[in-house]
């Protein structure tokens, strides 16, 4: 548990730095995956709500210093997604439990995200569901599923 | 054992979720003041860090692609820089074969060699001239250096040099300072030989060894070469002088065919057939 924790840690700190870098070449249209909520759900998924809510607050606040937003942001969104993602999961098959977490997780995220960015502009909730929150949901999703592939068998090597 | 209140408190995931939240909306109102433009710049700088170390790999992947595509850019040029200096050079010897021609009045006929000969016992070089461009026995075949032989052999679209390195060659010449007349030959060495000068001839070396003009084949004052050596036996009558070709056999590639009229002279001493 100790090692797969600091493997998370290091998995964080990459997908930060990535968000803050080389995502933007992944940008289609305005949406772009979220690999730091990637990570955050994997990692809620193995670790719970209090573990999750902590490491999303911390994540999400890194994020939003390197990424320029309001502070705070990224923080609460992604503090809820953890929390959320830590108590839902364990409902959910094995198979399906990360694809189905970070569809929820993430809807969520990305809800409260665009939500609290577009306060004061005038803005529809279709808007901000369909334009926002679900295509970027779904880019983010396929980026998690190749993710998942790729380090779940490194992630649970114990 | 009685466990510390607060930490049971934390590890409420309920509780965390509160303060955390909590504390997001503390910062989110706190977005304005200065001491939280500090703590983003000191973020930002790491990012910019590992920015430029990307950025790096990114021209350091450039500068390969560039430099692959100059290599073979170079590798082109180098090609056509050597195409050039063999035209170049060309044109030189090219150059060269028209000023003699302009300077010795001669009709001439330019030529070059596609081939060695493979006739038994003549060393030989086969010219893309035959009887068809005017080529015709025993004319001599020079270049802008000097002589080279003559030919012994025409086809209507080939013909035939014999050499001077030949062992059957035998050239009537003359020393250019004391006038002297000998017979130019070859034994089989890298030099000429100048046969028949008498001892008491003064010969030095350098000094110019060129067409007598006593012969039926060949024009006078064509280069052969230049004395290189000068050896003398008690027991023999001549001079043994060994000559360094004017021409160099191994790397010729355009030579020139002299027609020659023909004139009364009966006095020529034809040495060569």
């Amino acid at each position: 548990m100790k090692s797969s924790v600091y493997r998370y840690i290091a998995l964080f700190i990459v997908a930060i730095l990535f968000q803050a870098s080389i995502v933007r070449y992944l940008e289609i249209f305005s949406w772009k995956p979220d690999l730091v909520l990637i990570i955050l759900i994997m990692f809620s998924i193995q670790s719970g709500p209090s573990l999750g809510s902590t490491a999303g607050f911390f994540a999400g606040l890194l994020t939003d210093l390197i990424s320029g937003h309001f502070l705070g942001l990224g923080a609460l969104s992604k503090t809820i997604a953890g929390f959320i993602s830590g108590i839902w999961a364990k409902y959910f098959p094995e198979k399906t439990q990360f694809i189905i977490t970070l569809a929820i997780g993430g809807f969520l995220h990305n809800i409260i995200y665009f939500f609290l960015l577009t306060i004061g502009i005038e803005f529809s909730w279709r808007s901000l569901v369909f334009v926002y929150t679900v295509p970027n949901l779904f880019y983010t999703t396929l980026v998690g599923l190749f993710i998942n592939f790729l380090i779940r068998s490194w992630l649970k090597e114990d | 054992m009685k466990l510390n209140p607060f930490l049971v408190l934390v590890r409420k995931p309920l509780f965390l979720l509160v303060v955390y939240i909590i504390l997001s909306i503390v910062l989110l109102r706190m977005n304005p003041e200065k001491s939280l433009q500090g703590l983003r710049y000191g973020a930002l700088q790491v990012v910019e860090v590992f920015a430029k170390i990307r950025f790096q790999i990114a021209v350091w992947k450039d500068y390969q692609k560039e430099v692959e595509i100059l290599k073979r850019e170079n590798f082109k040029l180098q090609t056509t820089l050597q195409k050039t200096r063999d035209i170049f050079l060309e044109n030189e010897r090219l150059k060269l074969l028209l000023n003699f021609k302009e300077e010795n009045q001669l009709e001439l006929i330019p030529s070059k060699i596609i081939g060695v000969g493979t006739e038994l016992g003549v060393r030989s070089f086969v010219l893309d001239i035959g009887e068809e461009d005017g080529a015709q026995k025993n004319m001599p075949v020079l270049t802008a250096d000097g002589l080279v032989g003559k030919i012994v052999l025409t086809t209507p679209k080939q013909s035939i040099c014999q050499i001077l390195k030949d062992h059957n060659s035998l050239v009537s010449a003359r020393l250019q300072n004391s006038r002297e007349i000998g017979v130019v030959s070859w034994d089989g060495e890298p030099w000429l030989n100048l046969l028949y000068i008498s001892k008491d001839v003064p010969v030095n070396i350098g000094e110019d060894v060129v067409t007598s003009g006593l012969s039926k084949i060949y024009p006078p004052f064509l280069r052969i070469g230049q004395v290189s050596e000068i050896n003398e036996n008690e027991y023999d009558l001549f001079k043994e002088i060994r000559i360094k070709p004017a021409v160099n056999f191994n790397s010729l590639e355009e030579v020139i065919v002299i027609h020659l009229i023909e004139n009364d002279l009966t006095n020529q001493v034809d040495l060569e057939e």
